[in-house]
């Protein structure tokens, strides 16, 4: 009896968890898959419509404009926070003296909110108060910056405060990795007649590869879902220039009263999320399972 | 901890290390300025920054932008200041913290020593739960909040962030149990131990860097929500992030950009006092939410 | 190919000195075998000769030239790591000649040069293969085919077996035996296991805390060790060391004694050292082949005493039986004949063959002669 008490506490004490999961993780999303195809607008209601507001989603300008920005920012935003972060973790790996003085400083955005980090930046950029009337109050009268009031470019004023926030991280991640690698290797290359730079290039950044998937996946999640930094930042402003698929589902779904097109929109975000983390869990699962 | 001789480095020239020395420190600055321009301007008089230059230190210090974040701010309809936005952060957060960190070291105990038929399909759904975009569940968490009729309460903040963070505890306490030595497990259990004295007496008492980890992540990422805090909370329940958005983008009334300043730093303090007190716990939660497996 | 001379060389890394002026010369062609435990400054002392660690004085000469302060590449060595140190995201082909590739050498002659080597070591179906698809054998005949493809004055081994199991350990020994017979090339070899030493050495160095303990040939070293240090490090059993007294009784002999039998007493070379010795104690150092049953032990040796002594455990290990006894008050290991027929708790006759037998002054610890 005790001994089948013992064999069946493992799965109870799992029970609750998975249980909890498998609702309002799972059974939500099959919930929204499923008002995505009603006739959704305040509240939810039963009447099934198909594809309809998936057809409605890809019609509308703002959902467009969306996925641009996604596509502007996702670029941008992992490119340039993977080449900034390698670049400092290479000239952190050459034996500073006062790196553990500027390590921490690189991360510490990291332990921000995006909330805290957009009105910093939010306050930093504006043309009234920011950056622009500090020149102006040094004497360098012609300086003009407003790209956050402007229609084309506020959307790289997100990239420049999301790359302020993680490029610290992604420094972190390579930095780890540089220091994983194998001294002899630098030694072979050595006696092999390879300069600093080559050793780099052809041997060490190579060896990176793995640091770059978990950098782009990290930074890729965080792109998609990239919500409250638009929010504080911006507001989805001017206009609706630096709308992202996550402020556009919010808005048409609580604001704008359209909860189908709204839900449908998760979905989407789910799709591309998905798309890019199961394959890498997938890998990552079954390597360490060989291990 | 291995010694690598001096010609790993880039190069030993002086010059090289000067320019290396340069490019860092320019990053330095970079990194901590708009900190910078946060702390200098709370400490400064409304005109003093509507008269130019965000650098400059304050002419004049005034404690007056922190009393006023703190206690006479107008958020939403009431000018009570961020004080019981800030209580309530704090009241969200550790409950669900608390919640998160045991159920996931349980969790990760039995998916790791006490297998069963069908453990890895259990982790999987628990990890891939970790990635999916919280806009998703936004509509059905708040029908099931009302139906257990704690919708804008702090108690249904408490259940969601518990339940989202439960993927991550469990992650975290599966990849660090998994390098404990199961024999140790096996002779417990011959010595008589059940189930529950051998999570107590053998892989407790070994997991406190791993518990640090966790609730250090947890404690971060739930502190720093804004997005269910928005959708969810209510009149006496608004987290911080939220209170803090509402007091820079209210559109009424003059722009006080050193109180916006001043409760921004409030905001960022608890996270940052973590950070600054056990930054390579925040490091290594990092690594291990990005590195799976 | 080159001789290597190493002279009065320190290392020292801000106030630790890790080696403490060490002379040692290679022949061309020799086969140096740098052996010690870990921490004993001999795997610095190979990267100073690699160049991959700079040197605080002394010099170091490959040939008639000095290399101190030249790069590794320009020094024409060649080196195995005991990682194998091989460049995961090349190919084995890749991995053979970057170092052609890096001196801009035509890719003929890269090809050419591959092919010979892959046929040297029996890798020529590898050749395409990353080294993560390599087994621990073939990625130690990748690292040693990058070594060799460099055709260089003098080969430098790091513990190159010590990541291979016990078998392939013992195949590999002998194929870069072979291959130091074939090449004639001047090799220096690093490892803490005694027995690699003995076997591929021509001249040994045992080190310790940076200090270089003896240097001589595996023979001198096995059989004429300078200090206790030496004589304990070398050879597996390891080597019995006895306290015992010096007397003078029908010519001069040693007297073993412990509390609970007879004291035994062996005689011993009258010389001059040992007979300042009489009355003093010294450490009498006996290998455990020295120490053997009647039957087995060595016929040509000149100077055999046997003696009781009562046998605490027996050890059969297939080739040999060991036979743990007391002597002088400590446990004390014979090896005998695989069939020797011994008894626990019984007392058996051992031979001493005392022409194998050292002293050594148990102050200086160092070997009295």
């Amino acid at each position: 009896m005790k001994f089948l008490i013992q064999r069946w506490i493992p799965r109870l004490v799992l029970a609750p968890s998975f249980l909890l999961v498998v609702l309002f993780v799972y059974g939500f999303i099959l919930y929204t898959g499923y008002l995505s195809m009603t006739d959704s607008k305040m509240l939810p209601s039963y009447g099934w419509v198909g594809f309809e507001n998936y057809s409605r989603l890809f019609g509308l300008r703002h959902w467009n404009t969306a996925v641009t920005n996604l596509a502007i920012f996702g670029i941008l935003y992992i490119g340039i926070s993977s080449a900034l972060g390698l670049f400092l973790a290479i000239l952190l790996d050459q034996k500073i003296r006062a790196e553990g003085f500027i390590r921490p400083i690189y991360l510490y955005p990291m332990a921000l909110s995006f909330i805290v980090t957009g009105t910093a930046w939010k306050w930093f950029l504006d043309p009234g108060i920011g950056i622009e009337n500090t020149m102006h109050a040094w004497g360098w009268a012609s300086f003009h910056f407003d790209w956050i009031k402007n229609r084309d470019y506020a959307i790289y004023t997100v990239v420049m405060a999301a790359v302020w926030q993680s490029s610290g991280f992604v420094m972190a991640m390579f930095l780890a990795g540089l220091r994983g690698v194998d001294n002899e290797i630098i030694k072979a290359a050595q006696i092999d007649g390879a300069s600093g730079v080559t050793i780099y290039r052809r041997i060490i950044i190579p060896m990176m590869r793995p640091v770059f998937l978990s950098a782009f996946v990290v930074l890729a999640h965080l792109a998609i879902k990239a919500y409250d930094l638009v929010i504080a930042l911006t507001g989805g402003g001017p206009g609706r220039a630096t709308e992202l698929p996550a402020t556009f589902m919010y808005s048409y779904t609580f604001t704008r009263n359209q909860m189908g097109v709204g839900a449908s929109s998760a979905i989407i975000m789910l799709i591309m999320i998905f798309s890019i983390i199961v394959p890498y869990v997938y890998s990552e699962l079954k390597s360490g399972d060989q291990q | 901890m291995s010694r690598i001789s001096q010609d790993n480095a880039v190069a030993g020239s002086r010059l090289t290390r000067a320019l290396i020395y340069t490019v860092l420190i320019f990053f330095v600055i970079y990194y901590l300025l708009p900190l910078y321009v946060m702390v200098a301007n709370s400490f400064k008089p409304l005109d003093e920054i509507r008269g130019g230059d965000l650098m400059a230190l304050p002419n004049v210090w005034t404690l007056e932008p922190w009393r006023d974040a703190w206690s006479n701010a107008q958020i939403g309809v009431e000018a009570t200041g961020l004080k019981p936005y800030f209580m309530n952060s704090f009241m969200i957060v550790i409950p669900a913290v608390t919640l998160s960190t045991i159920v996931g070291a349980l969790n990760g105990y039995v998916l790791t020593k006490w297998q069963f038929k069908g453990h890895g399909t259990v982790f999987a759904m628990l990890l891939l739960s970790c990635f999916i975009p919280f806009q998703i569940v936004l509509i059905p968490a708040a029908k099931v909040l009302g139906f257990l009729g704690i919708s804008g309460t702090i108690q249904g903040l408490i259940l969601i962030h518990f339940v989202y963070g439960i993927g991550f505890s469990t992650l975290f306490f599966r990849n660090y149990y998994a390098a404990f030595p199961t024999e140790l497990i096996r002779a417990a259990q011959i010595d008589g131990a059940s189930f529950m004295q051998i999570f107590m007496r053998i892989l407790l008492p070994s997991s406190g860097p791993i518990i640090v980890v966790t609730v250090i992540w947890q404690f971060t990422n739930q502190w720093n929500d804004f997005l269910f805090g928005a959708s969810f909370s209510g009149f006496d329940s608004t987290p911080m992030t939220v209170a803090l958005n509402n007091l820079v983008n209210s559109s009424t009334g003059v722009k006080e950009y050193n109180v916006h300043f001043a409760g921004a730093i409030m905001a960022a303090l608890p996270t940052l006092f973590v950070y600054i007190v056990s930054g390579r716990y925040f490091v290594r939660g990092l690594m291990a939410g990005a590195v799976k497996g | 190919m080159a001789s290597l001379t190493i002279e009065n060389l320190k290392k020292s890394y801000g106030s630790v000195e890790v080696l403490k002026g060490i002379d040692i010369e290679i022949e061309d062609g020799g086969f140096l075998v740098l052996v010690g435990p870990s921490g004993c400054g001999k795997s610095t002392l190979l990267n100073t000769i690699a160049g991959l660690e700079e040197i605080t004085s002394g010099d170091i000469k490959i040939g008639p030239e000095s290399v101190a302060g030249l790069h590794p590449s320009q020094r024409d060595i060649a080196m195995v790591f005991q990682s194998y140190a091989l460049y995961p995201n090349m190919t084995v082909a890749q991995n053979i000649s970057f170092g052609m590739e890096i001196r801009k050498i035509d890719k003929a002659v890269r090809e050419e040069a591959i092919n010979k080597v892959a046929d040297t070591l029996q890798i020529r179906e590898l050749l395409h293969r990353k080294p993560s698809q390599l087994s621990g054998g073939q990625r130690q005949r990748v690292a040693m085919g990058r070594a060799l493809v460099r055709d260089p004055q003098v080969f430098l081994f790091d513990e190159p077996l010590s990541n291979l199991d016990a078998k392939l350990r013992v195949d590999m020994r002998t194929e870069i035996k072979r291959l130091h017979k074939r090449m004639g090339t001047t090799i220096v070899y690093v490892t803490h296991d005694q027995i690699e030493a003995l076997t591929l050495a021509t001249k040994i160095a045992v080190l310790k805390d940076g200090y270089l303990q003896q240097f001589g040939t595996p023979d001198d070293i096995y059989n004429n060790p300078t200090n206790m240090f030496v004589a304990e490090f070398m050879g597996s059993p390891s080597m019995n060391l006895l306290t015992a007294q010096v007397v003078d009784q029908d010519g001069l002999k040693v007297q073993l004694s412990d509390t609970e039998s007879t004291p035994i007493l062996l005689p011993v070379d009258d010389t001059p050292a040992m007979r300042s010795c009489v009355g003093k104690q010294v450490i009498f150092g006996i290998r455990p082949e020295a120490l053997t049953d009647p039957e087995g032990a060595d016929r040509t040796a000149q100077n055999v005493v046997e003696a009781e002594c009562l046998i605490e455990v027996v050890e059969p290990a297939g080739s040999d039986t060991f036979a743990v006894t007391k002597l002088g008050g400590k446990e004390v290991i014979a090896r005998l004949r695989a069939d020797a027929q011994v008894v626990p708790e019984t007392y058996t006759t051992l031979s001493f063959n005392m022409a194998k037998a050292v002293f050594f002054d148990p102050d200086s610890q160092l070997r009295i002669r």
